[in-house]
């Protein structure tokens, strides 16, 4: 507590109260934190290098409950429900994740929501209702900033996820023209006769005309969209004015070919949630009005922004240019930017963050173009360039090294294929009022988030584990490869506890219960998982090599029966003077080696020079041999960093 | 009482703080049948007293057959059977000291259980000393949890199961002396305190799955020094009420905002352990010749148990004075003056949102100022607290946009900065002569 506040009204209480010689006349005044009062807080770059920083991500409603006063609606018997986790929870639980090692923390979107719709509640935060109202179910901006203050004490940050996709389930499409939603059934099945098609008016399926209206007469134009009212559950208009009006939305109904460009960015997001016109001039000022102002009101460090794909590449220019400049001249540079584009292609993937207009053949189909872009909605500032997105989700890597090598074991040669691709698949260059760093040194690596099964989960749906293959102990290298690749490693929340559900929401648990299956308490720090974590994440931020280090492999192969090398895959990481060797063996079985067909791994040191694997409880050293070369053997499953002797960082 | 905001509306209470203004409130009856006795054998006195209570809306306003009633007393008092001055009750009871008239409120003292008692005398019937314990259990969730089971012995069909039901127990200590000043005036101090206490439990969240409910205490200490000249209803009194824990809480209300503690063993509890508030209060009136002045005030303060501010913290207070010009003794003309002010714990949105605009502009205030006159007829004489009276009222408030705030979208009190009530009522009571100690 900094400063009492007093305001007009007191005055004449505190006079009567003065006036009585009561002992606790002063007790009852109020008092909140100035700074956490204020209209605006002063903003601060509280990052030196994005790639010094390790992610944890957090969703919110799961992670810790410290209020229980905003445990509106909270029912723990089912996932899909509210279940009571908030920001002061999050901030009382700040010590245990620094004891983990990560630096900053990805929370859930902050804005209000559609708190339930269709038996589902909204406890992700991706159901926008209200842009500038906070969550109520995780607190007040109060709440907000004593977290974001108390992350910044600690030398933590905070990155807030947004959507400008979509919004929550905010309208429905009125077909049939009754006035009320319904769900209809069109055409009778027999032969000879229409299909049957079920059409709900929550959630029509795509129409590239826009959703039609229609009777058993026939189609009779476009469906009137009809804002919904039902304040008991938050579906009610949205708080800015443009967006309660049919023209904020493409109205052109739910996506159900994502191959399909068209859907991919004009279709509602399934579910119901109503894609936002975001080629409007006023929907992209919008957006970046409201977002910074959360940037201002909070001072955090960061965007991690949704369904990046679903949004026109125009859109994330105007976006990522505006919002940079609108806070670097308030004082807050190095502000981090990255996506999700939940998909496999690489290429779709990374031009989200390359320079080049248009930056893929998406782009180009649909109209990307500077000129016109500046035309027809230049904004305020200078004119637009190709400046895009910091970084993105690497989600090529989650599919092609995450699942296939680490936890499939299958050719590590892949993951090098990969990376070479990433000079052209990605942007290559550094954004203007950006972090400095080009978007290929800041890929979000991940092993597992809250749209995928967890790593650990080996149910229906997910790919058969190897026979034999410790599920653990390729979790635990996974976790190592995660630790020391080039990028940005961001950890999802209870990875370190071995939770292991299946897709949404089975792997949304709440932290507080714990482990049963391991039989670990809420919060565990002595767990196996939580210990190794914790070892790599003070590798990590020990060796500058394994942060900003540039990256050459060193090994991979194809092998993957009973060869020599079999699971093999190492690389080397430099920055200046400090070196880094990281080697893995993937192999289900095989004790492998960085050695086949009379090849043995180079190493770019020299010949005699000691290197140590600092993993190893017995520091194993390993000298160089001629050639700068070196064979590391590694039991199956497991990895090994080796630096040199003479850089060793003792008490990691 | 009848009346209207002067647009058509019924009038409705504009008050912002726990207690304010009475001119206002809706229709309230309360219909006490009191039986009393001497026992010559046990040379003692007993009453028995049953108060039925009638709110509004009654069958003329709405014309519906029916009643929002409520037993508020039902209790038998013995009094001078052991001893003289001794007496115990026991039943259902409205517990209570002294109000202040003008805010229809009990600031020091105000229970109503299930409960039994005792009051003792003595020093010339100038010293009192009250004793009391009560129980209550709320409809609610906090305090009980009623499932479906199936039936033993292998019986078709399903019967209720309390899995949670806790009483919540209430004991009340308070002594009372009073000293006399000359011929009529006197003095009177008061200490009171109360326990609270709710024993553990368990509800059932899921088919065999039970979450722990910790048990939970609060207390209340207070006091009351008041004074009186002995001339017509001339006194003032001055309360002064901490409460902790879960009596910081209303009574029949479940404890929101709770703290979170883990307890020995791992599990979460929530409990009001935190949880606090505190009242100054004053009340007083003063009658000389046609000119009467009653006047109340209160501060309080209130800290849910959840640590961090939010809405339901509350500072808050009022000023109101009623002074009354008595024309002759069939009637006269009063006028009440009152303003009333909160700040809760939240931040002031803006127009635009809690984030639009130029931000919050620090913690949510709100106030407001009423007006009235009431002209009114005094069948029984003259007297601030003479009754019964029938009366004309009119009254004006002003709200600020605070106040204002506090009202959802479309809400005319959300809208309207000035409020205009006009009304007819009636009031009467009878006071019970059997006190124990207030």
């Amino acid at each position: 507590m900094k400063k009492q506040r007093t305001n007009r009204f007191l005055a004449p209480l505190t006079a009567l109260a003065l006036a009585l010689p009561l002992p606790f006349a002063t007790t009852g005044c109020m008092q909140m934190d100035e700074e956490l009062a204020a209209g605006e807080v002063p903003l601060q770059p509280h990052v030196a290098d994005w790639r010094d920083e390790i992610i944890y991500q957090v969703l919110v409603d799961r992670f810790a409950d410290g209020d229980a006063g905003n445990n509106f609606r909270v029912d723990r018997t089912a996932l899909g429900k509210w279940h009571g986790g908030d920001w002061r929870g999050l901030e009382e639980k700040l010590p245990y994740l620094e004891e983990l090692g990560v630096t900053t923390l990805w929370i859930s979107p902050a804005v209000k929501n559609v708190d339930t719709d269709a038996g589902f509640d909204g406890y992700h935060g991706y159901w926008t209702q209200a842009f500038l109202e906070t969550n109520p179910h995780f607190g007040d901006l109060a709440a907000l900033r004593r977290l974001v203050n108390a992350a910044h004490d600690r030398g933590m940050k905070i990155i807030l996820d947004i959507v400008t996709n979509h919004m929550g389930q905010m309208f429905y499409y009125d077909i049939n023209g009754n006035g009320q939603p319904d769900i209809q059934t069109f055409g009778g099945g027999k032969p000879g006769q229409d299909i049957v098609v079920n059409v709900t008016e929550y959630d029509p399926e795509f129409d590239p005309r826009g959703v039609q209206a229609r009777t058993s007469l026939g189609e009779s134009g476009p469906a009137k969209v009809v804002f919904q009212y039902d304040p008991a559950s938050n579906h009610v208009p949205p708080d800015l004015p443009f967006f309660q009006t049919p023209d904020a939305y493409n109205r052109k109904g739910r996506t159900f070919n994502f191959d399909d460009l068209d859907q991919l960015v004009h279709g509602d997001f399934p579910g119901g949630l109503k894609d936002i016109d975001t080629r409007r001039c006023e929907v992209k000022t919008a957006m970046v009005d409201v977002f910074a102002r959360w940037v201002e009101l909070t001072d955090i460090d960061g965007f991690r922004i949704d369904t990046l794909k679903h949004v026109e590449h125009e859109f994330w220019r105007f976006f990522t240019q505006r919002v940079r400049q609108r806070l670097a001249a308030k004082g807050k540079t190095n502000f981090f930017m990255f996506g999700e584009a939940f998909d496999g292609n690489d290429a779709l993937i990374g031009s989200f963050t390359k320079k080049s207009v248009p930056s893929h053949p998406n782009d180009e189909a649909l109209g990307g173009d500077l000129a016109r872009e500046n035309a027809e909605c230049p904004g305020e500032g200078p004119p637009l360039t190709g400046d895009t997105l910091d970084g993105v989700f690497y989600f090529s890597q989650h599919f092609q090294a995450f699942r296939d090598v680490f936890r499939q074991g299958g050719p590590t040669r892949n993951v090098e294929t990969l990376w070479n691709a990433r000079r052209d698949n990605y942007g290559t260059e550094p954004h203007a009022d950006g972090t400095g760093l080009a978007p290929t040194q800041t890929l979000v690596n991940f092993i597992d988030n809250h749209d995928v099964a967890r790593f650990l989960y080996t149910g229906a749906g997910a790919p058969e584990l190897p026979e034999g293959r410790d599920r653990y102990l390729a979790l635990k290298n996974a976790l190592l490869f995660l630790m020391t690749e080039d990028g940005i490693p961001c950890l999802y929340y209870g990875t370190e506890q071995g939770f292991e559900g299946g897709n949404d929401p089975a792997n949304r648990e709440p932290m507080w219960d714990g482990n049963p299956m391991l039989n670990l308490p809420a919060y565990d720090t002595s767990g196996d998982l939580f210990s190794w974590t914790r070892r790599l994440t003070r590798l990590r931020r020990g060796y500058p090599a394994l942060t900003r280090g540039d990256l050459t492999v060193r090994w991979s192969t194809e092998a993957t029966g009973g060869e020599e090398d079999a699971g093999m895959l190492a690389f080397s990481r430099q920055v200046d003077t400090s070196y880094a060797l990281v080697v893995f063996n993937t192999h289900t079985s095989n004790e492998s080696t960085t050695a086949a067909g009379g090849v043995t791994m180079a190493t770019g040191r020299e010949q005699g020079s000691v290197l140590v694997d600092v993993l190893s409880d017995a520091q194993t050293p390993y000298e160089v041999g001629p050639g700068g070369t070196v064979a590391v053997t590694l039991p199956p499953m497991s990895g090994a960093i080796l630096v040199p002797r003479e850089q060793i960082v003792s008490g990691l | 009482m009848l009346g209207g905001d002067l647009t058509g509306r019924p009038g409705r209470d504009t008050d912002i703080v726990a207690r304010g203004s009475r001119l206002d409130e809706n229709t309230y009856l309360e219909l006490e049948f009191r039986r009393e006795d001497y026992w010559k054998k046990t040379d003692s006195n007993t009453q028995i007293v049953a108060t039925l209570a009638f709110q509004h809306p009654i069958f003329h306003y709405n014309g519906v057959f029916d009643g929002v009633v409520a037993m508020r007393n039902l209790y038998l008092e013995s009094r001078d059977l052991l001893t003289k001055g001794l007496a115990f009750w026991a039943g259902s009871r409205m517990y209570r000291g002294d109000d202040i008239y003008l805010l229809d409120w009990w600031p020091l003292d105000n229970l109503n259980t299930l409960g039994a008692g005792a009051w003792y005398k003595f020093n010339e019937d100038r010293t009192v000393v009250a004793l009391h314990g009560g129980l209550t259990r709320p409809q609610d969730g906090f305090f009980g949890q009623t499932v479906e089971r199936p039936l033993p012995l292998n019986q078709v069909g399903a019967a209720q199961v309390d899995i949670l039901s806790r009483q919540k127990f209430i004991g009340s200590l308070k002594l009372n002396h009073r000293i006399q000043l000359g011929e009529k005036a006197g003095a009177k101090g008061i200490l009171y305190a109360e326990t609270h206490q709710l024993p553990s439990g368990q509800r059932e969240t899921d088919a065999g799955r039970f979450d722990r409910l910790s048990s939970d205490s609060g207390y209340v200490v207070g006091g009351q020094v008041g004074a009186w000249t002995g001339e017509r209803d001339t006194f003032v009194n001055l309360f002064v009420r901490y409460a902790r824990g879960l009596a910081a809480y209303p009574d029949f209300a479940a404890p929101g905002q709770l703290a979170i503690e883990t307890a020995d063993d791992g599990i979460t509890e929530y409990t009001t352990s935190g949880a606090h508030e505190f009242r100054v209060a004053l009340g007083a009136n003063y009658e000389k010749g046609p000119i009467g002045v009653m006047f109340g005030a209160y501060f309080r303060s209130f800290r849910n148990a959840n640590p961090d501010l939010d809405l339901n913290d509350v500072d808050e207070g009022i000023v109101i004075a009623r002074p009354h010009y008595f024309i002759g003794e069939k009637g006269g003309i009063a006028v009440e003056a009152s303003y009333q002010a909160q700040q809760r714990g939240v931040l002031t949105p803006s127009p635009e949102g809690t984030l639009g605009g130029e931000g919050p502009a620090g913690l949510h205030s709100a106030g407001l100022a009423r007006f009235g006159i009431i002209p009114f007829l005094s069948p029984a004489g003259r007297g601030d607290y003479v009754r019964p009276q029938i009366r004309a009222m009119y009254v004006i408030t002003l709200r600020d946009a605070g106040a204002r705030a506090l009202y959802p979208q479309d809400d005319v009190f959300g809208l309207r900065k000035v409020e205009h009530f006009f009304g007819i009522g009636a009031e009467w009571w009878f006071n019970n002569t059997w006190s124990y100690g207030g």
